[in-house]
């Protein structure tokens, strides 16, 4: 009986949108950590979205299926849009990346034979009911547990995209803290420099904005089957804006910035509902004020040590920041 | 008709070379892409519809009150947007765009506050006046817009090549660094050429009320963007470019609408972005710069 | 021979800062680039390492043509610099600097270094244990996890030394490594380099501290505009009138050929 209290769907709800927005503050984390600045990922998350729509509605692919789909076909587009870009730089990137956003999004919205236009694609598959109905099937009742049925869907997703979030953030983290990671971290602070320490910037430049492109289609596809309900208009710049503010709110050089931005901006206007009407022009400040007194975003590495010493106050090994600057 | 169609796209081609100026003068000084110009405009298309609708007061004070306003924004977006990351170590050349990009969804959220999100219409006394040549139909407003831009243009490129504050803003352009060495106070070039760019921001917005005669807040973001694919087609930071590639972008739309699927005429500029950026990156009119990296 | 230039030449925009210079350099030996400011040192350093092409001309490494060939792939090929105006990675430590720079001489992929497979974890400990002692070599042993630009300028002239060597080149080229230091860091950094050599890495080297450059060096070439003015010996380059010309700063032949 206890359980039936807990567990809140309005809650579950709010916590499943906070894992997919973290997904995608990850997915321009993992582009910027090489120095390069997507703004494109609204739309590689409606490729991922709509792909794995289409074919889960109208092939009867499993989600899995489908999801994995969603995100290999925005790492193909990152792919195609990635290597030409390669020549463009910073600003520019991000500019041609916000033309291509866009493009998709117009052709969402004409293409109407297999989208359904500005209408958008309604009935898709959700994954807590998808994977309840399988149960069920195999016997199995929610009533056991202490659960109503729409309890333990919303139950379902949650931890799905938790446990998603914990893989994800372990890849990033393993893969950060590597060879492939110092890399993109070269390059980000000194292209050149980097380049003449044998490191094949092309490549990993690339390798940086596909795997931007693959976690957006990732989390596209995650949304679909969680609101069961797409439209072009969840891909807008508004959604690209809204993907760059949670790694740039949070920190955009540390894991834990856009895990956190994520977090906060979406809880946010959950719990003090008179903000939700202000919701963008928050944002819209919130970018101008980090730019101007804190570029780096609320937490960085200086934070996290911060919060290190907190924690471990014995084991603190003496650090050695010696602060003599010269010239 | 393709005489219509061409002179349709000729009207639209002349606003979105005002518009793409702007943000050509801003880039050409200061190297920043103004992501909010398009808002910028977009509040003097606003502006325009209270002055001339809800007002009712005659056109040439709508044009001096945007003129004012989107000047006082410029200022404002200079002084809170840009001035604080010039100069800072370690701040990355992303970060003004982001902080502009900042200050273009406050402004158009604030104007769906303000104004309230529909459609504006922007009622003036001419509007339905037309001429008839043979079997072609030209609209007085037409004609305006093509005249004031014009006339917009070489005021421009007058003050930027014989006044003393266009040359000294050109220099600046040059290099920073050696134009304050030459005494020009860049601090208040810096100012002035957010605020003429602005303004002419705020110029364009009531052409484009005028045009289309409907005013809403979500019209700085698609014009920002089209502003952007002009001065990526034109050359980043090059005046003639921006102008050529207005009236270039501004004849394809119209003829796409005409003759091809309307739906994807918001596609042409974004297709026109990505396109000259992987083919031509410093844009048709620009020239090659051997990137400098000692 | 380890390095072959043959008539290279360098345009920038109407500037030429490098006319028709040839050179070849014998393994094992240092050699030292010198000329007044602006002669097109560093120019050089950039036309080796591909950063820009030559505008003609042809460069030859270990008997393989590497003009036109990506820079990374020129520091795989064994030759790796250091800059005249420091390009660390300002925020990662000295050991990770070092780390970056064996780059070229480790492979882990995305997959294995997310699974953490044996191979990835010792070519990691690999990586690391031969950065702490090249840092030892270059004398940074203090500062291994000291963000780079937190050190002093010496020490961070040190480190890119270290970070260069950390690729394993054959040809090592520096790009002013005394700039900034004082006498007993030059003294220092010339046992450092003796000793680079004795590891049996080439070393090419651009300086204007005359004293430690003819102390050094087995043969100099001399730059003046973006040409040849001389080539020899310390000894005979000391001698050497038009060096001393150059030197005392007689402008009359400017750019007039
Ligand atoms: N990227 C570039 N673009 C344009 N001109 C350049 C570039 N790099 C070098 N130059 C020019 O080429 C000439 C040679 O420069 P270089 O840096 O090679 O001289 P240097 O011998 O290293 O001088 P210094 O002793 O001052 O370091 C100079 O006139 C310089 O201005
Ligand atoms: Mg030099």
């Amino acid at each position: 009986m206890m359980l039936v209290e807990i567990v809140n769907p309005y809650y579950l709800q709010v916590g499943s949108f906070i894992l997919i927005n973290i997904i995608l503050g990850l997915s321009i984390y993992v582009t910027l950590s090489s120095g390069q600045l997507s703004l494109g990922n609204a739309g590689f998350m409606g490729i991922g979205a709509y792909t794995s729509a289409l074919l889960t509605l109208n092939f009867d692919v499993p989600i899995i299926v489908g999801v994995i789909a969603g995100a290999v076909v925005a790492g193909l587009f990152g792919i195609l849009v990635g290597i030409p870009s390669l020549r463009l730089q910073g600003v520019y990137l991000a500019i041609a990346t916000l033309g291509f956003g866009e493009v998709i999004r117009v052709f969402f919205v004409n293409w109407e034979s297999v989208t359904k236009g500005a209408v958008g694609i309604s009935g898709i598959p959700h994954i807590g009911r998808e994977i309840f109905m399988v149960l069920k099937d195999a016997g199995f009742d929610p009533a056991i547990i202490g659960l109503k049925n729409n309890q333990f869907v919303f139950l379902t997703v949650f931890f799905v995209l938790l446990l998603i979030n914990i893989l994800l953030v372990w890849f990033i983290f393993r893969q950060q803290n590597s060879r492939i990671g110092r890399a993109f971290a070269a390059i980000k602070m000194d292209e050149k420099a980097a380049e003449s320490m044998g490191i094949n910037i092309t490549y990993y430049k690339v390798l940086a904005f596909v795997q931007g492109a693959l976690i957006s289609g990732f989390a596209g596809a995650l949304f679909a089957h969680v609101m069961s309900y797409i439209s072009p208009a969840d891909f807008s710049y508004h959604r690209a804006v809204e993907i760059l503010i949670f790694a740039v709110f949070g920190g955009s050089e540390v894991i834990v910035g856009a895990i956190f931005g994520a977090t906060f901006l979406t809880l946010m206007p959950e719990m003090l509902r008179f903000i939700s009407e202000y919701r963008y022009m928050i944002y819209g400040l919130i970018l101008l004020l980090m730019m101007a007194f804190r570029p780096q975003g609320l937490i960085d590495v200086q934070v996290l040590h911060w919060f290190q010493k907190l924690r471990l106050p014995k084991r603190r090994a003496e650090h050695g920041s010696k602060n003599q600057k010269h010239l | 008709m393709l005489l219509e169609q061409l002179i349709n796209g000729i009207t639209l081609g002349s606003i979105y070379a005002i518009v793409a100026l702007g943000f050509t003068l801003v880039f050409g000084v200061l190297g920043i892409i103004n992501m909010a110009h398009g808002e910028i405009f977009m509040f003097g298309a606003f502006i325009g519809v209270i002055i001339t609708s809800t007002l009712g007061l005659p056109l040439w004070i709508a044009f001096l009150a945007a003129i004012i306003v989107t000047g006082i924004l410029g200022y404002m977006l200079e002084r809170v947007a840009l001035r604080p990351l010039r100069g800072k170590q370690g701040v990355s050349h992303l970060a003004p765009l982001i902080s502009t990009i900042g200050a273009s969804i406050l402004l158009e959220n604030l104007s769906h506050h303000l104004f309230g999100a529909g459609n504006h219409p922007f009622r003036n006394a001419f509007a339905e006046i037309s001429f008839q040549i043979g079997s072609i139909t030209i609209y007085l407003v037409q004609i305006l817009i093509f005249v004031i831009s014009v006339i917009l243009m070489i005021v421009l490129s007058y003050w930027l090549l014989k006044t003393k504050a266009g040359k000294a803003l050109r220099a600046t352009a040059e290099n920073i660094e050696t134009a304050s060495i030459l005494g020009v106070n860049t601090k208040r070039i810096i100012i002035l050429t957010v605020v003429i760019a602005s303004a002419m921001g705020g110029i364009a917005g009531i052409l484009v009320g005028m045009a289309f005669n409907s005013v809403n807040p979500q019209m700085g973001l698609s014009m920002g963007l089209k502003g952007l694919a002009i001065i990526i087609l034109g050359g980043m930071g090059n005046v003639r470019g921006a102008m050529a590639g207005g009236l270039i972008l501004g004849l394809s739309e119209t003829l796409i609408v005409a003759y091809g699927d309307s739906g994807y005429r918001d596609a042409v500029a974004f297709i026109t972005i990505i396109v000259i950026l992987l083919l031509r990156p410093q844009g048709l009119f620009g020239q090659k710069t051997t990137a400098a990296g000692r | 021979m380890v390095l072959k230039i043959k008539s290279i030449s360098k345009n920038f925009g109407g500037i030429s800062a490098l006319t028709d210079v040839s050179f070849s350099i014998e393994e094992g030996e240092i050699f030292g680039l010198i000329g007044p400011n602006g002669a097109g040192k560093t120019t050089m350093f950039n036309m080796i390492t591909n950063l820009f092409p030559p505008s003609s001309g042809e460069i030859t490494f270990a008997g393989e043509i590497i003009t036109g060939i990506k820079p990374h792939l020129i520091t795989e090929k064994g030759i790796c610099r250091t800059f005249q105006n420091i390009r660390l990675f300002p925020q990662m430590s000295a050991l990770e600097n070092v780390m970056v720079g064996g780059h070229s001489r480790s492979k882990s992929g995305v997959f294995s270094s997310v699974i953490r497979t044996k191979a990835q974890r010792n070519e990691e400990a690999r990586l690391r244990g031969s950065a702490i002692e090249l840092l030892e070599l270059v004398g940074l042993s203090d500062g291994i996890g000291t963000e780079a630009e937190n050190l002093s300028y010496g020490q961070q002239r040190r480190l890119e030394i270290a970070r260069a060597l950390a690729s394993k080149p054959k040809l090592l080229l520096l790009d002013e490594p005394a700039a900034g230091m004082n006498e007993t860091e030059t003294d220092d950094l010339f046992d450092l380099i003796k000793k680079v050599q004795a590891r049996g890495i080439t070393v090419l080297i651009i300086e204007h501290d005359m004293p430690l450059v003819m102390k050094l060096c087995d043969r100099i070439l001399v730059l003046n505009f973006g040409k040849k003015l001389a080539e020899g010996t310390p000894k005979d380059i000391q001698n050497n009138k038009a060096v001393i010309e150059a030197y005392l700063g007689s402008e009359e032949d400017e750019q007039s050929a």
